[in-house]
Parts: structure tokens; C-alpha cells; sequence
């Protein structure tokens, strides 16, 4: 709060300093442009008044002639008036000729009420009470003041001569005044002030007294004096000095005028006309001219009341944003530590059960039973351990936006059955009703991220497998479309459960790392929260759809939808004899689509929706004489299952026909009691075609080929293999389960040791290297490709399988592009290695 | 940061508002211009006046409604001869003064043909704001000029010698001759002054000329026989002029002293200034010049003084106000710009815009409302039944220059006041 009205006294007091020094600026700006507007008025005033000057000079020098040549010739008043009469060129000008003692004389123009009278008298006119001021001829102008023509009523000046004219009826010289009358509305239009100079500015003359001789409008009063005492203060000292320095200098000052505005005077001598004075009238504020600084000031105001009001807005916007982001920041990091203790709980809690069983293994190592219990869940809480690291650090990779995609030839039955097999133990522990589908599957191979794909469907099988309790029902539906964009295949994957279901506020933030249904149910389930951001961010990397469909307490049903690449590599057409196929199975859609597949293979499919119903058909057909070629039949069904009913065909129908059983379970549970009942061979589901084709094939040519034990290992005793590690531990453990297996193995500390133990070994000595990718000397990418270049053809395409901590899919494209076969993430599962071996022994075969 | 935009805010919601009332206080919201208000023109107003100020403040006002109209005052040498030539001549005005003793004067018959008349309705002159005492109708009954102003008759009292000396200013002509002699006691040699150079003005005319105006309001075939100057009217003078002369004969005036002052009005007024002169007889016309005078007299400025201007209590009821125009405006029916003219009028004929020139040119207005300033507050405690309308009595002109050099000549003592009574009808200027 206090740093907030610090804030605000800040920015008032930046917008105050800003205002006060555009005020100031522009007040000595507007000061110094009204000195020089002043100025420029004085000037003005003295160019008037030489105008002035010389309009003054040249009337009286007119009376002055007219005054020397009637004084030249001692004329008459008749006559001087009848001589100026003929020389007037002006219309309106008039001359008086008057007596100086009688103030009584002639006009040259008649009185404008009798027309027929000349004489005019200047007795009731008070100019002549005093006729000292009166210069003689040439010396001076002498003008009076402004007064009423007494001929014409008109206001008027006359230019005044001394003059002495000839009195014929008293036979003498008399002195008389020769008045050259010029009316002041002509004088007006002439000492107009010129107003494309300054508009508004009006001009007077005034006499010694104050008195007008010309009056500008805004002049009051009869005397200039009068009018500036009857608006301003002033004393009597100060008056006569301002009288002093008005008929003495040029210079101006400031006065209010009538309607109580300041206004400029300017004033200069009449130097022609002794005590007479020019004084020009300006309102100030039409010198004021600079307005726009005051607009600008406007501007400039508004302006920064603008800036700050937008500041402070988008200052609040901005905090509100921080403040939210504060929040999510602040719920971020809630969800992380929320995650991290729920991490560190998750953590702690398999590796408590590792070190305490380890120990309790220590303990009983006598105990076999006890011994061989601890194992076994350790190992468990070691596999758990491991999806939780990678499920850790495949968030990060999302999240820091650095998890790419590495596609290449893979097989869509492989992964499938991968699927299926890796769900098996929980499906089996859990009870569940499992089925797969597989709908219409022609394109095998595919061109995309396999790690990938195969995370996505084992994340959301897994979820339906976790969250589905014991007894429930999950089925997979897998279903190939065409895809709009050409050389695709558009795979459905389909998982519906009815498991607990989701609430709609959990669906809306599910795809949020480390979210988890706040569910008493969910909180016995292991799990990190993580699975579904990552599943959605690979399936958005993908260019894919994930859609769901929840309800609490029914069920959720998954739909990833994906547009696959068909690889370039398929197998090739698969063709089965035209051979009679009866398939049994309780589940009318698996049975429709396998039947589809058969017919395509080129088999015939008769279908049974039973045990029973699949004896009555053979029944029926072998009372026609003939036979099935093949019997598949479902383990699970209702009624008689599959082991009953192959106990039943062997019991009625006898050995000839070959039997296969196929189920989405683990076959090894009931495999003995299967070969008892008497089937041939076993397939596990999905039913894809070539599972389907291999299968028959295999059955119908080589006998029945008996699926290989889980612990025999005789196909892959007596490997040699090259070990390429550092890590002394590593090798150990490598080394030993190996051993178990009837390998040999040997280490190669660093990869340079790793080339040439090769180079010297024999030809044949080694069948597979085992390459870590971290070692000194020399990493294993850059062995593998040593060994890629060996000329020895046989040591050089040896198989090199990468066995290393760095598990993403970029370092297992890096180790396929080095030139390897491929990759064993470590920690290492002994199960995976001994497949990826006998794939490697396949293959060689 | 809130308080400080709500501040702004409220300066710019309540700076708009005070304007729009200082603006609404400062418009004459009762007249409304009927013409062209951007008209471009000129006004010209002639008269007697050396200078007329408080007119020019009026035409400032005007200008706030017609900004382009030049409206201006000049004096007309010699006015009253002048007048005619002026009003036939080139350079007509558009108004010029008036007075009421034009009318029946044969030698301003022509000036009264130029007379627009004023109470023609299409002007929509509000007339009626004037005192109907005021309005001079003709014989047609026309108004063909309109009061500016009132004049009264008085004097200018000293209220500060009225305190200092521990008196009161006098209501009865008793306690004007006690207030006198109180004075002359204290060492004032004059306890009244006023002008006496000439008749014009002069102090004895203003004395006995609301006397006389009272005899003859009494008396109707009196009236008509003094204004026909008939020596039998002289009679009626008797009161005024022995009041006159009580007042010097009993040493309240002085005329040496005022022989000292040198014209009616400048003169008068600041040998009033001077602060020596308790009671200064005067007309209401001096008291105009007063305030504008009070910073030229160097000894008012050194120690001013409260002043009044109060009926002269020359009876024992006390004194009179003699309520008779000024000035008068008429209008040149000849002149330029005749509609615009007459919507000055129209504009100065108003009690507010009368009120306000007869404020500024301190005299008495004309209008019903009789705002008196301060100074002429004693008039307005007179009763109804002792103001005097000399237009409505029906006074003409020549009957006041009759009293008028009578009453001069008794206070001079250039004739008695029997002889002054015998005289009536011969006086002439």
C-alpha cells in the first residue's frame, strides 16, 4: 500500500515537473514573443506618426501658402475667402477667415441651414480663448483640436494660420486666423491603423492637455487622461510623469481599458506638432498571439493523464497477469511438490521393499521358499521403480518440448502382441474380462515411431487395467481405415472398461501433468500422474486424436485415433490352402472378424458361438464324410470351454484333426492341461492374419509345434557374447544373468578395447556384442561404426545390440543409425534382453 | 493514484459549471437582440457632456449582444445653437441629448422635427420602467425624448465635521440655523457654500427654486400665471427669496468665500473636498462629478470623508426633492442605421441598464425602482407628498430663469426682495 501512494506521488509529482516546465517554457516563450510584438507596435507607432508628420506638413504647408499669398497682397476677408474658395480642390474641406478680436468672419462655404450665409462666428467655440499656441506663417503646424464646424455641424480640425487682411469699411490692416477646416471623418479614413499589421489596434492623437484630436473608438472620454484615470489607479505624481514622458519619448505601457482588459499603449511625440502625441491602442491579448502553446499544454496534460491512466491500467492488467501467473506459478509448484512428496512417497516405497526384502533375503538366504518370495517382489518393486523414472523423465522431455519422433519399419502385430503380453500378468492378477479385436489390420508394417505408439496403447491399457477392479471387463478394439492422406492407414485403438470412471472436473484437467483423480478409490492405485499428459502429448506429436468418455462408477472408454505411414516393407501375400477352418468362440464379433480374416487368407470358416455348438458341427460334418482341416477354439468360453471342448472332439471324433487354441490370456497356466485335452498348438490373440496364417501352416506341416517353454532357454545356451562396459558393476550383474542362461560372456572395458578384442577374435568366436554407449577411450557409437567398417565381412555385420542408461528414443535411433540391431534400456530386464537375443538368433538363422 | 485522477476529474466535471454560472451572472439574460447580431455599423451619441463615461460603459455592454457595432460620444461645441446645423449637416447622429425645455421653445421646432417618437410600440421601448413624472408627452402625445437621468436639488454634507463637531445634519430649518451658528462657533466661517459667480447654478437658485416650485403646486392659478410671467407672480417668490437671504443674513453662508469658487461643478466640488465645508448647496448634476474627482483633490486623498447629498430643510417639514429629468435621449429619425439605433435604445432603456449609468454617472435614475445611491440615500427618505415634479406641475423654462435671477440677485444683494417680487416676468439672462 505504501509503495503504491509512493508510486502515485511519483508519477504526480513527474506529470507536475513535466507541466511546470512546459508552463514556464512556454511563459518566457509567450513573454518573449510579447516583448517582441510590443515592440514591433512601437515601431509601428513611429512609422504612423511620421505618416502623420509629413500628412500634418503638408495641410499646414496648403494654409500656409494660402496665408502668405493673402497677407502678400493685403487682401479683403471677401477677398481672401473668395481666393481660397477658388483654390479648394477638396470637396469637403472648408476655410474660415475670422477677425481675431471678434471671432467673426466668412466661410467658404455657406451655412448649411441658409444657404445663402457666409459669416461665421467662433464665439460659442471654445479654441480662441487663448491664441498664444498660434505660430506665425511657416514656423509651425497649428491644428486645433477637435470641434463642431459651426457652418456644418460637422466634428472637424482646422490647420491655423495668423493672418492680417485688409478691413475696407475701417480702412486698415486687422488681424484675423485663416482656418483650414478638415472634417474628422476624412481624417478617420486616413489615420486608419493599418490592420493587417495588428487587428484591433486603433489610433489617436492627443494634445499637450490629454485632449483628442483624433479619437480611436476604444479611446474614452474627451482626454486621454480622463479616461485612463477613470479605469486605473493612479497618482498625481504618477500622472504627470506618465504626461511627460507621452509628449517626450516613444515607448508604450499597459492600461485596462473600458471594459476593464489590459491593453497596450504606444506612444510617440508629434515632433511637427509641439505637446501633441501619438498613442496607439492594442488589446494584450491580441499580442498574445502564441495560443497554441496553451494547446499545446492542453495537449500535453491530457496527454500524460492519458499515459498515466493507460499505464495504470496496463500496470493493473499486467499485475493481475503476474498475480494469475503468481497463482498458477504457486499452483504449479504445489503440484510440484505435491508430486515430488508424492514422487519421493512412490520412490521411497518400492525402494523400502527393495532394501527390506533385500535384507530379509540376507537373513534367510537358507530359506529357499523365503529366499526365492523376497526375489520376487523385489523384483516387482524394482519394475515399478522403473516405470516411475521413466514416466519422470519422459515428462520433463515433454515439458522442456524436446520429445521428438523416430519413426521406422515396424510391425503392428509385434506391438500388439507386445501389448498384450506385457498386460497379460496384471489381467491375469486382476481377473478381468479381457478381450482384443482386431478389425480389419491389412497394412502390417508401418512407418512411425514404434516406442512411441507403443507407449500410447500401454499407458491407456495399463489405466484401464489399474483403475478397472478385480472382475471387471476391459475389451481393445483395433481397427485399420483408410486415411485421407495417401500411403496411411488410420489405426482406431479403442479401450473400454467398466472400471470407476472419471469425474468431468478431473476430464478437464486429466491431460495436466501431475494430476490425479482426488478419488479415496484412486488413492491405493500406484501411479504418478503423468501417463495421460504424456499419452496426449505423443498423440498431438503424432498429429493424432485421443477422446474420452467417462462416467463415474461405469465406466471410460479411450479412442486414439492415428494416421499411420504404411511402411514400404510388407510381408508377402500370405495364402492358405482352401482348407475347412472351424472356430469356436463365445465372443460373436471376434468371431465374425476372424472368420473375415480366414476367408481372406483363402480359407473356408465355419463358425461356432460354443463349445457344443463346435462338436455338433463337426458331427454333423463328418456324417457327411467329410472333415475340418482345422479346429480353432477360444479357451474362455461359457458353457464348455476350449479344454473341454478339445477333450470332447478328441474323445468323439479322434486325433486326425488338428486343434489350436487361442486366447487374450496367458496360455502357459493351462497349457499342460490343453496338450492332455489334445490340442496341437496354441495362438495367442489378437488373431492378426499372419498370426492366423503361421499358425495353420505351421500346424498342418510340421505337426503340431508345441509353444517353447518360458524356462527353456537351450536355443540360446552356449552364445558367446562381447560385453562393452565400463561400469564394473554392470558387467557383473550382465555377466551373471547371462550365466544363467547358459551364455558366456566377456568384457571389453571401453569401446577401443571392445574393436580389437573383435579384430583379433576369430571369426566366429562371438555371435553378439552387448555395447554400452558411455565408455572412456572410445563411446560405442563410435565403435559400433569402427566395427561396421571391419573388411571382415562376418565381424563386421556382428550383431551389436546397445545396452544403455540412455533410454529415449532419440539415443536408440542414434545407436540404429551408428549401425546397431538394437537397444536394452538399462536398468536392464533380463526377460527383454533374452528376446532381443533369440530375435538377433532368428534373424541370423 | 485514485484520489489524485478523481481530483483531475472533478476540477474538469466542476470547472465547466463555474464558468457557466460566472458567464450566466455576467450576460443581461432580459434583453435579447431582435437584429443581426454580427451587424457591422455606427452609432454616434452628440451632447453637452465633455465627456460621458458611463454612456461609454453602456456601449460596452451593447457590444457584448453586437460586437460589430462602433458605437461613440462627442461633445457638440456649443450644443444649444449648435444643435440644429449638426442635425442638418453631414455628420448626423444617430441619438443626441434633450431637454425638456425644447418643447414649446420656438427656436428648437426644427430640432424637434428630427425627433423619432419614442412611444411608437414597434420600438418596444420599455417606457414604462421611467417614472411616469418623467415622460414628457406633446401635444400629440408623443415621447420624443426619454430621461437618463433625474436631477435633484440639495447639498453635499460633510458627515465626518457632523461628527466630529458633534451635530446632527439637519432635518428642519430650525436645526439648520442651530447646525449653522454651531459651526460658525466652532470657527467655520461658512457653514454653507455654493457657487455664486454667476445665476447659472448658483447656490441661491437651488435654495429658493424648490420654494418657489412649492408655493406655486399649492397655488394653480399662480402656476399659470408665472409661467406666463405675470408680475402678480412674483409673490410667490416672497418665501424662497427670503430664504435665501436668512441664510446669509444669519451667517450660513459666506458669499465671500464662495465667490472663491471659481465654476459650478469642478469648483464646487473640490472646495468641498477640501473637508472645511460642512454643507455645499449644490444640484444633483455636481454631485456626478464626485467620485471621480475624489482622487484629483490631493486633500480628499490625504483624509477622506464620509459625504451625502440631503434635501436642504429650508421649511420646517424639511426639505424637498424636485424630481425633474436631466438629460434626455433622443433619437435622430434621419440618421444611419435607424433599426440599430433604436435597439440601443431599446437595450438602454431598461431599469437594469438605467439604473446602471445613473450608478456609475452618480445621479438619480429615472427608473420606478429609485435604487439611489449611497450619496443620495437622504432623498430617499422624503415622503411622496414633498417630491415635486416640475413636469408634471407644468413648469416651463422661462418661470425658472425668473426665480433663478431673482433669487442670485436678493442673495447678492444687488436687489431687495420686494423689488426682486416686482421684477417678476423682467429677468432676463
Amino acid at each position: 500500500m505504501i509503495k503504491k501512494i509512493w508510486l502515485s506521488v511519483l508519477n504526480a509529482l513527474i506529470i507536475v515537473g513535466i507541466l511546470t516546465f512546459v508552463v514556464l517554457y512556454s511563459y518566457f516563450d509567450h513573454e518573449k514573443d510579447y516583448r517582441n510584438q510590443v515592440v514591433r507596435f512601437e515601431d509601428m507607432t513611429v512609422a504612423m506618426e511620421h505618416v502623420t508628420e509629413n500628412y500634418l506638413q503638408g495641410e499646414q504647408s496648403i494654409c500656409d501658402v494660402w496665408a502668405n499669398y493673402i497677407v502678400g497682397r493685403n487682401m479683403t476677408l471677401s477677398d481672401a475667402t473668395e481666393f481660397i474658395r477658388a483654390s479648394h480642390v477638396l470637396q469637403n474641406t472648408s476655410a474660415h477667415l475670422i477677425y481675431t478680436d471678434t471671432l467673426r468672419g466668412l466661410s467658404t462655404r455657406s451655412n448649411i441651414i441658409n444657404t445663402d450665409n457666409y459669416e461665421v462666428s467662433y464665439n460659442q467655440v471654445d479654441i480662441f480663448g487663448n491664441m498664444e499656441w498660434i505660430a506665425d506663417i511657416g514656423e509651425d503646424i497649428n491644428m486645433s483640436r477637435a470641434y463642431t464646424n459651426p457652418m456644418n455641424g460637422e466634428q472637424s480640425l482646422a490647420f491655423i494660420n495668423k493672418i492680417t487682411v485688409y478691413d475696407d469699411t475701417l480702412d486698415e490692416t486687422r488681424n484675423a486666423l485663416l482656418l483650414r477646416i478638415i472634417p474628422i471623418s476624412d481624417l478617420k479614413e486616413k489615420w486608419a491603423f493599418p490592420q493587417s499589421e495588428f487587428e484591433n489596434a486603433e489610433l489617436s492623437v492627443i494634445n499637450s492637455d490629454g485632449d483628442y484630436i483624433i479619437k480611436g473608438n476604444s479611446f474614452k472620454n474627451n482626454n486621454f487622461y480622463e479616461f485612463y484615470k477613470s479605469y486605473n489607479t493612479i497618482g498625481g505624481a504618477a500622472l504627470q510623469e506618465l504626461k511627460d514622458n507621452v509628449i517626450s519619448a516613444t515607448a508604450s505601457f499597459t492600461m485596462n481599458d473600458s471594459k476593464g482588459q489590459p491593453c497596450l499603449i504606444a506612444y510617440t511625440p508629434i515632433k511637427v506638432a509641439n505637446g501633441w502625441a501619438m498613442l496607439n491602442y492594442i488589446p494584450v491579448s491580441a499580442l498574445s498571439s502564441k495560443t497554441e502553446n496553451w494547446i499545446l499544454i492542453g495537449v500535453i496534460t491530457v496527454g500524460l493523464l492519458v499515459l498515466l491512466a493507460v499505464n495504470t491500467i496496463y500496470m493493473r492488467l499486467i499485475n493481475k497477469r503476474l498475480q494469475q501467473m503468481a497463482k498458477e506459478a504457486e499452483s504449479a509448484n504445489r503440484a510440484k511438490t505435491d508430486f515430488l512428496s508424492t514422487m519421493s512417497h512412490d520412490i521411497r516405497t518400492p525402494m523400502n521393499a527393495i532394501i527390506g526384502l533385500t535384507t530379509i533375503a540376507e537373513q534367510k538366504i537358507e530359506d529357499r521358499k523365503s529366499l526365492s518370495d523376497s526375489l520376487r517382489k523385489i523384483s516387482l518393486a524394482s519394475s515399478h521403480l522403473l516405470t516411475l523414472i521413466n514416466d519422470i523423465l519422459d515428462i520433463s522431455k515433454v515439458e522442456s518440448g524436446k520429445l521428438s519422433l523416430n519413426p521406422i519399419t515396424f510391425s503392428i502385430v509385434d506391438s500388439i502382441e507386445n501389448l498384450v503380453n506385457i498386460s497379460q500378468p496384471m489381467i491375469k492378477e486382476k481377473t478381468i474380462d479381457f478381450n482384443i479385436r482386431i478389425n480389419h489390420i491389412e497394412q502390417e508394417y508401418l512407418f512411425a515411431d514404434q516406442m512411441r505408439l507403443n507407449q500410447i496403447y500401454i499407458n491407456i491399457l495399463s489405466n484401464a487395467i489399474k483403475y478397472t477392479q478385480a472382475g471387471g471387463t476391459i475389451g481393445v478394439d483395433l481397427k485399420e481405415e483408410k486415411s485421407e492422406k495417401a500411403g496411411y492407414v488410420r489405426l482406431t485403438f479403442t479401450v473400454a472398461d467398466n472400471g470407476m470412471g472419471m469425474s468431468p472436473e478431473f476430464m478437464e484437467i486429466m491431460y495436466q501433468p501431475f494430476s490425479r483423480q482426488t478419488d479415496s478409490r484412486v488413492n491405493s492405485i500406484q501411479g504418478t500422474g503423468l501417463g495421460l499428459a504424456i499419452t496426449k502429448k505423443m498423440v498431438d506429436l503424432m498429429e493424432g486424436t485421443i477422446d474420452c468418455q467417462s462416467k463415474v462408477g461405469v465406466g471410460t472408454t479411450f479412442t486414439i485415433t492415428l494416421d499411420l505411414r504404411v511402411a514400404d516393407r510388407q510381408p508377402e501375400k500370405m495364402r492358405l490352402d482352401p482348407i475347412d477352418i472351424l472356430i469356436a468362440d463365445d465372443d460373436d464379433v471376434l468371431l465374425e472378424t476372424v472368420a473375415e480374416t480366414l476367408e481372406s487368407l483363402g480359407g473356408r470358416p465355419e463358425k461356432a458361438h460354443s463349445g457344443q455348438e463346435a462338436i455338433d458341427l463337426i458331427g454333423n460334418r463328418q456324417a457327411t464324410g467329410k472333415n475340418f482341416d482345422v479346429i480353432i477354439l477360444d479357451w474362455k468360453m461359457k458353457g464348455l470351454d476350449g479344454v473341454e471342448t478339445a477333450k470332447k472332439i478328441r474323445g468323439e471324433f479322434g486325433a486326425t484333426i488338428p486343434i489350436i487354441m487361442t486366447s487374450a490370456y496367458d496360455l502357459s497356466d493351462i497349457e499342460t492341461a490343453a496338450k492332455d485335452a489334445g490340442v496341437n498348438g496354441f495362438m495367442g490373440k489378437p488373431l492378426f492374419p499372419s498370426t492366423l496364417f503361421t499358425a495353420i501352416n505351421e500346424l498342418r506341416g510340421v505337426e503340431a509345434k508345441a509353444i517353447e517353454p518360458e524356462d527353456d532357454y537351450s536355443d540360446i545356451a552356449g552364445l558367446n557374447i562381447l560385453i562393452a562396459e565400463d561400469n564394473e558393476i554392470n558387467w557383473e550383474i550382465i555377466h551373471a544373468l547371462l550365466e544363467m542362461f547358459g551364455i558366456t560372456s566377456e568384457r571389453a572395458v571401453n569401446g577401443k578395447v571392445c574393436v580389437e578384442r573383435l579384430s583379433n577374435a576369430k571369426d566366429d568366436e562371438f555371435d553378439l556384442i552387448f555395447m554400452d554407449i558411455q565408455m572412456p577411450e572410445m563411446n560405442g557409437l563410435d565403435a559400433t561404426r569402427t566395427i561396421r567398417k571391419f573388411e571382415n565381412a562376418k565381424k563386421a555385420n556382428l550383431p551389436i545390440i546397445a545396452m544403455t542408461a540412455d533410454a529415449f528414443s532419440e539415443n536408440v535411433a542414434e545407436c540404429l543409425k551408428a549401425g546397431m540391431n538394437g537397444h536394452v534400456a538399462k536398468p536392464i530386464d533380463i526377460k527383454f534382453v533374452i528376446k532381443e537375443i533369440r530375435k538377433i538368433k532368428e534373424n541370423k538363422q | 493514484m485514485k484520489k489524485f485522477l478523481c481530483l483531475i476529474l472533478a476540477v474538469l466535471i466542476v470547472f465547466p459549471f463555474a464558468a457557466c454560472k460566472f458567464t450566466t451572472g455576467e450576460t443581461d439574460v432580459e434583453f435579447k437582440p431582435t437584429l443581426d447580431t454580427t451587424t457591422s455599423c455606427e452609432i454616434n451619441v452628440i451632447g453637452d457632456y465633455g465627456n460621458f463615461e458611463a454612456l461609454e460603459a453602456e456601449f460596452d455592454r451593447f457590444n457584448k449582444f453586437y460586437p460589430n457595432v462602433r458605437l461613440s460620444y462627442a461633445k457638440t461645441d456649443n450644443y444649444q445653437k449648435t444643435l440644429r446645423t449638426v442635425l442638418e449637416g453631414n455628420d448626423k447622429p444617430n441619438i443626441f441629448f434633450s431637454y425638456t425645455w425644447m418643447i414649446g421653445n420656438p427656436d428648437y421646432n426644427q430640432v424637434l422635427t428630427h425627433m423619432e417618437d419614442l412611444s411608437d410600440p414597434a420600438l418596444k421601448l420599455d417606457l414604462d420602467c421611467i417614472r411616469p413624472s418623467l415622460v414628457n408627452h406633446d401635444a400629440e402625445g408623443r415621447v420624443l425624448m426619454v430621461p437618463v437621468f433625474s436631477r435633484t436639488y440639495g447639498m453635499l454634507v460633510n458627515e465626518n465635521l457632523f461628527k466630529k463637531e458633534g451635530l446632527s445634519v439637519p432635518k428642519t430649518l430650525t436645526e439648520l440655523m442651530s447646525v449653522c451658528e454651531a459651526f460658525r462657533n466652532k470657527g467655520y466661517s461658512s457653514p454653507m457654500m455654493g457657487y455664486s459667480r454667476t445665476s447659472s447654478s448658483c447656490f441661491m437658485y437651488t435654495v429658493a427654486y424648490p420654494l418657489f416650485l412649492s408655493a406655486l403646486a399649492e397655488n394653480p392659478d399662480a402656476l399659470a400665471l408665472a409661467n406666463d410671467l405675470d408680475s402678480e407672480a412674483g409673490e410667490y417668490m416672497r418665501p424662497a427669496l427670503n430664504a435665501v437671504k436668512q441664510l446669509i443674513d444669519n451667517d450660513c453662508v459666506d458669499l465671500e468665500e464662495c465667490a472663491n469658487i471659481g465654476n459650478n461643478y469642478d469648483g464646487v466640488i473640490l472646495r468641498f473636498f477640501e473637508g472645511d465645508v460642512p454643507m455645499m448647496i449644490c444640484a444633483g448634476d455636481t454631485v456626478s462629478g464626485t467620485k471621480k474627482r475624489e482622487s484629483q483633490s490631493e486633500a480628499f486623498t490625504k483624509a477622506p470623508f464620509d459625504y451625502t447629498f440631503a434635501p436642504i430643510p429650508m421649511t420646517e417639514d424639511g426639505g424637498y426633492f424636485i424630481d425633474s429629468p436631466s438629460i434626455e435621449f433622443s433619437v435622430n429619425k434621419d440618421c444611419d442605421n435607424l433599426d440599430m439605433t433604436n435597439e440601443f435604445m431599446r437595450f438602454l432603456i431598461s431599469k437594469k441598464e438605467l439604473n446602471k449609468i445613473a450608478s456609475v454617472k452618480r445621479l438619480v435614475t429615472p427608473t420606478t425602482d429609485m435604487p439611489f445611491d449611497s450619496v443620495y440615500a437622504p432623498f430617499g427618505r422624503i415622503p411622496s407628498e414633498r417630491t415635486i415634479s416640475p413636469e408634471v406641475l407644468g413648469i416651463k423654462d422661462k418661470l425658472t430663469v425668473q426665480i433663478r435671477i431673482a433669487s442670485y440677485k436678493v442673495g447678492k444683494g444687488e436687489i431687495t426682495i420686494d423689488g426682486a417680487i416686482g421684477k417678476y416676468g423682467q429677468f432676463s439672462e
